[in-house]
């Protein structure tokens, strides 16, 4: 975290302020366009509601500009709108799985406007393992539980619109079970993509005990950005590992 | 003319096969179980319903009914048979039945079921004609000939179909053969008796035919019996479970409701039974009626909750691993309790915990998100705690630490591998 490196695009004038540091990355002009999938039109008013409010103070880092209760509306606003970020719940009516990995595959090639892929962020009240895990190996960015807080949701929607992974501590947790990492199983080398190197290792370990990115980095002498890509890279041996037992481990096991 | 836009029928001229042929093919329609309707009117409505269930015309059912009753009785044997033993359905009786035919093996079948009853009739009416043969034993094989037709159409089409495609590589067909083979071998005995076989022979071979008969008309019934037993043990089945639910609900849910109402000023309170009815009704739905103490992992889970529960504040819990809940596990999850009260009470939530149990031997981190405090500025209390989550944890080989962090505070207990465990 360093303020100092700041490079105010445009005309922002110098405020000596410094007010809106709470997003700490980037300070993008254009706002996040989001849109948001679930079948329960009280949650998505709610996230919608608690968004908007948590954005009231400062620059508004997303923008709503879709919503959908199932698997074919969905894909069909999602191709219509191209977002850049995409808050898709786990379990939705239509599609042959469970609905979520229906969603994310019937959006495969998407891109948006500005040339990148469009980015799914799972966002679930209490699933199963498998059905999360399904989600994630069809290409979702990252799974966050209902329960968080409006402000981790806007910096989790940010940080997956820029690319990068985000994980739960439950999802840290789910990874080093089903990856053997709990019980002691490290890669020999970083390619490995049925096991965890011992970096990874340590950073799932800290994102399960609560850490955010900014403290793991700190924790262990990296950069943030050094922590995104490690996440990143645990994020992709989790979509392509042929690892038996992240499948079999899932089944019959829940997330929350 | 075509009331059901069905498949094309032989009976119809060219013109309009040719043109119903032209939208895209229909799928079979599947042919209605052989059941009487109750609106029928003064008769049974047997014939009626043949000709529904095989799709052809009720005059040529009645027709062949009395034929086969004028030649020897059959006819009549067959129609009280039916009658009683059809069941009576809710259906609106048709003129004029579609005829369908799903399958051109199928009409070929009755093609020569008709032949052999015709062949018989007039073997029959005509005893000059070469064999001489008595009513009386014709009778009884043209009866078990029909019932067993019959009672091989009272299954629906997907039994059938499930019946005859039971088992590996037409295993289904095999017994049809064999079946019929035995069939035909009665009936020969029956027809050629006290002539040209030995009497034992023909006896054995007459009382063969006879069982093989009796079991012809009885699988079938025998399989619907089976089914319609187990369809109402599924709905039993079906409505214990739904009752078990409607009594779950009432119990928690709808209790859990009727408190938060009372309580919407307190929204401490509200959270509190929320979160408590959330995580009951999970355990309910996912976990089953387990709730043991044997693991570590649940008797930590279980301290958590509990944690929950007395101070309405959420704590994040999240377990690898696990391992018998033995004496040093106790100690562990004592000692995580006094830290999780710890950080519930004096920390600001969210409060996390971590507890990886594995090989090397159990870690637990229990975090807030507290300002941070001066350590020499925290009450007796709270230090007399920290000793003895520090004491308790070094009794059983552990070791307990506590961190301050800039936003928070990190307890730190360890554990080492169980006594005999590779490690």
């Amino acid at each position: 975290m360093s303020p100092s490196s700041s490079t105010p695009s445009g005309a922002t004038p110098a405020g000596p302020s410094g007010g809106s540091s709470g997003g700490g990355s980037g300070g993008a002009p254009t706002p996040v366009r989001v849109v948001l999938v679930d079948d329960h039109r009280m949650f998505r008013t709610g996230v919608r509601a608690e968004l908007t409010e948590a954005m009231s103070g400062g620059f508004p880092v997303c923008e709503f500009v879709g919503e959908a209760p199932d698997v074919d509306t969905a894909v069909a606003v999602i191709r219509r709108e191209t977002p850049d970020v995409v808050l898709l719940d786990v379990h939705l009516p239509g599609g042959s799985g469970n609905g979520g990995a229906d969603v994310v595959r019937g959006c495969a090639g998407v891109e948006t406007a500005a040339g990148t892929p469009v980015r799914f962020l799972a966002l679930s009240v209490s699933d199963a393992a498998e059905d999360v895990i399904a989600v994630i190996r069809a290409g979702a960015r990252g799974y966050v539980t209902k329960t968080i807080t409006a402000r981790d949701l806007v910096s989790a929607i940010r940080r997956v619109a820029d690319g990068d992974a985000v994980f739960s501590p439950r999802l840290a947790g789910f990874v080093l079970d089903a990856f053997g990492a709990a019980a002691g199983e490290i890669a020999e080398v970083d390619e490995e993509l049925d096991r965890l190197s011992a970096r990874e290792r340590e950073v799932m370990r800290l994102i399960a005990r609560g850490y955010q990115y900014k403290e793991v980095a700190k924790e262990l002498f990296i950069s943030v950005k050094t922590v995104e890509t490690h996440v990143s890279s645990v994020l992709r041996k989790l979509q392509l590992s042929s690892r038996h037992e992240l499948t079999a481990w899932a089944m019959g096991r829940r997330l929350v | 003319m075509r009331q059901d836009g069905g498949v094309p029928t032989p009976y119809e001229p060219a013109t309009v096969r040719a043109a119903a042929a032209a939208p895209e093919p229909v799928p079979a329609p599947s042919r209605p179980p052989l059941v009487r309707s109750r609106a029928a009117g003064w008769t049974p409505g047997v014939c009626e319903a043949v000709a529904r269930h095989l799709g052809v015309s009720r005059r040529l059912v009645r027709l062949a009914f009395v034929v086969l009753a004028v030649s020897g009785g059959a006819g009549v044997a067959a129609y009280v048979f039916l009658w009683a033993l059809t069941g009576e359905e809710d259906i609106a009786p048709q003129d004029e039945p579609g005829r369908r035919w799903s399958e051109r093996r199928r009409w070929l079948l009755y093609l020569a079921v008709g032949v052999v009853i015709v062949l018989v009739g007039l073997a029959l009416l005509v005893p000059g004609v070469g064999v001489d043969i008595r009513g009386s034993f014709l009778v009884p094989v043209v009866a078990i000939g029909v019932g067993a037709v019959v009672a091989w159409s009272t299954l629906d089409d997907a039994q059938r179909t499930r019946w005859l495609s039971s088992g590996p590589g037409g295993v289904g067909w095999l017994r049809v053969g064999i079946g019929s083979i035995l069939a035909l071998v009665g009936i020969l005995a029956l027809m050629t008796r006290g002539r040209s076989v030995t009497v034992v022979w023909d006896a054995m071979l007459a009382a063969l035919s006879v069982l093989v008969g009796a079991l012809i008309l009885a699988a079938p019934w025998a399989v619907r019996l089976w089914s319609d037993f187990r369809r109402e043990q599924v709905a039993a089945a079906r409505a214990t479970e739904r009752a078990d639910i409607a009594a779950h609900l009432h119990d928690s849910v709808l209790q859990t409701l009727a408190l938060i109402q009372r309580q919407s000023a307190d929204p401490q309170a509200v959270t509190r039974l929320a979160r408590a009815q959330e995580r009951e009704l999970r355990t309910w739905l996912y976990d089953g009626p387990t709730g043991s103490q044997e693991s570590l992992a649940a008797a930590v889970t279980e301290v958590a909750h509990e944690v929950e529960d007395v101070h309405g504040v959420p704590v994040d819990l999240v377990v690898t691993g696990d391992r018998p809940f033995e004496q040093h596990g106790v100690a562990l999850s004592r000692a995580l309790r006094e830290a999780l009260l710890n950080a519930v009470r004096h920390g600001a939530p969210p409060v996390t915990a971590y507890v990886e149990i594995g090989p090397s031997g159990v870690e637990a981190f229990v975090r807030d998100r507290g300002t941070g405090f001066d350590l020499d500025a925290v009450p007796e209390d709270r230090l007399g705690v920290r000793q003895s989550v520090l004491g308790r944890m070094e009794r059983h080989g552990g070791s307990a630490r506590v961190r301050r962090r800039e936003d928070g505070t990190e307890v730190e207990l360890r554990l080492p591998p169980i006594e005999g465990e590779p490690t």
